[in-house]
């Protein structure tokens, strides 16, 4: 994405008040209490063991630990996370 | 998103994949678009998840390309319950005739009733019953709805005023009300009432046709007393005229007479029967009586209202003797003369009375009383005579 149209959108999400995670692809994440978690927009498992999801996302990653966890759903841009989380982890490697 | 119940008919396959690349091969298989749920790593490295049956046919290119390997751990759905229903064929095979028979027995008439009926017979319903398809053996689907079939046999039987059918299980009951029906008068020719005997008119009224003659008036044998003519057209004549009428009676009646009168000797057989035959259980031993007369009395053995044909039957024997009775020549009397009232009675019509009667002459002569007894009696005198067109004036 080059630095115009990027800049662009930023100004388009502005000005007309969109939701960043539409214009940017950015993670969205929903979190209900400490048991279920939707994440949209992932780029894929990096690891994923009952302790520790790790998960790449179009700007650095997203660590999810807990105890159980199991991956209820997964599709190429959702996932569903069951289990006791107790911690999420946000790894942006951003290049600001 | 994934539908449970879609996914089960399709057919769901655990399965468990070993091998170093689990996470690439969660990636890859995403890419290819198979939908997977309830992954589970497990503690001896296995990664546990589901499929379904046509997405996990997709899933051999992916392991070959992450170099994982697959453990089926358990099948279930419908096409898996399918085909494990399909290993105990015989036992579904028997389920399903059993079903089968069972529907197919209780969708048959077995019976056919018929109720309420009284002068219309019985097979004539079943007849009409019969043509509209209700009869035994026949389906139940054939017919037709019993509000309709109870309307075409009301109209198929015309001497009824309604018909009802219901079904109790695979029996029809048609219930039948029958129409009360005038009495079909017989078809009358024109005819004048004549006088049967020669009498004394006490009584004359006509309900149709001229009356010819009055009260008091003598008339004889053949006389017209309703004309059948009336106003030059022909009638049927109808009405009632009462004369009085003479009954001469010669009475005989003897003073001595035999009756039959038990003696009070009387013996008790009983008997065991079946059907025609009976067996002799008591009362052996020779009867020696002259005269005797028998009674049997049967004792069936009952079950609820049935009439079984066996059970005991008792006879008794009675002795009679023939006894010679005596009576007074007035007991004569009066018995003679009611012999002969009664036979007014018999001969003349119930609702003749007896006016006066006189004892003309009486004699006892060969141990019998000899009578001659004059009847007074008002009694019904018409008779019907028929016009003849053609011999008319």
């Amino acid at each position: 994405m080059s630095q115009i149209s990027r800049r662009f959108r930023k100004w388009t999400a502005d000005k007309l008040d969109l939701p960043n995670d539409l214009v940017f692809n950015l993670p969205r994440l929903t979190l209900i209490g400490g048991k279920q978690l939707y994440i949209e927009n992932h780029r894929g498992v990096k690891h994923f063991s009952p302790e520790l999801l790790n998960l790449k996302l179009s700007e650095g990653y997203l660590e999810v630990t807990g105890s159980n966890l199991v991956i209820q759903a997964i599709m190429p841009e959702e996932i569903v996370v069951e289990g006791i989380i107790s911690d999420i982890k946000y790894r942006g490697v951003g290049e600001k | 998103m994934r539908s449970p119940l879609l996914s089960s008919i399709k057919g769901i396959v655990t399965i468990i994949v070993s091998g170093e690349n689990q996470s690439q091969f969660i990636n890859e298989m995403t890419k290819e678009g198979i939908v997977a749920w309830d992954l589970k790593p497990l503690a001896d490295g296995g990664l546990r998840l589901k499929v379904s049956v046509p997405h996990f046919f997709l899933l051999r290119p992916v392991l070959k390309r992450t170099g994982c390997r697959l453990n089926i751990q358990k099948r279930s759905g419908l096409p898996f319950a399918l085909f494990r229903l399909w290993k105990r064929k015989g036992f579904m095979i028997g389920f399903v005739l059993f079903a089968s028979l069972i529907i197919g027995l209780t969708s048959i008439v077995w019976d056919v009733e018929v109720q309420g009926n009284h002068k219309i017979a019985e097979e004539d319903i079943l007849r009409a019953a019969q043509e509209e398809g209700l009869h035994r053996y026949q389906w139940i689907y054939n017919l037709n709805s019993q509000d309709k079939l109870a309307e075409t046999l009301t109209r198929k039987l015309p001497n009824t005023s309604w018909v009802g059918i219901s079904r109790i299980g695979t029996k029809y009951v048609i219930e039948v009300v029958e129409a009360s029906q005038p009495k079909d008068n017989s078809l009358l020719t024109p005819h004048h009432l004549v006088s049967k005997t020669d009498a004394v008119i006490s009584h004359i009224y006509a309900e149709r046709g001229q009356p010819k003659v009055k009260k008091n008036d003598r008339v004889r044998k053949g006389q017209i007393l309703i004309s059948g003519i009336q106003g030059g057209q022909t009638v049927v004549s109808k009405g009632v005229v009462k004369g009085i009428v003479w009954h001469e009676y010669d009475i005989s009646v003897p003073l001595t007479y035999k009756q039959k009168v038990y003696t009070g000797n009387m013996k008790r057989k009983g008997y065991l029967y079946f059907g025609q035959t009976a067996i002799q259980l008591s009362g052996y031993g020779k009867i020696d009586y002259i005269q005797s007369k028998v009674l049997s009395d049967l004792n069936p053995v009952r079950w609820r209202d049935l009439k079984l044909p066996f059970g005991y039957m008792t006879e008794t024997v009675f002795e009679t003797t023939e006894m010679e009775l005596t009576r007074t020549t007035k007991q004569a009397q009066l018995e003679g003369i009611e012999r002969a009232r009664s036979d007014v009675l018999a001969k003349y019509g119930i609702d003749s009375t007896i006016q006066s009667e006189k004892i003309l002459h009486e004699k006892t002569d060969n141990g019998k009383v000899y009578m001659k007894v004059l009847f007074e009696v008002e009694q019904d005198i018409t008779e019907e005579l028929p016009l003849v067109h053609n011999q008319g004036e």
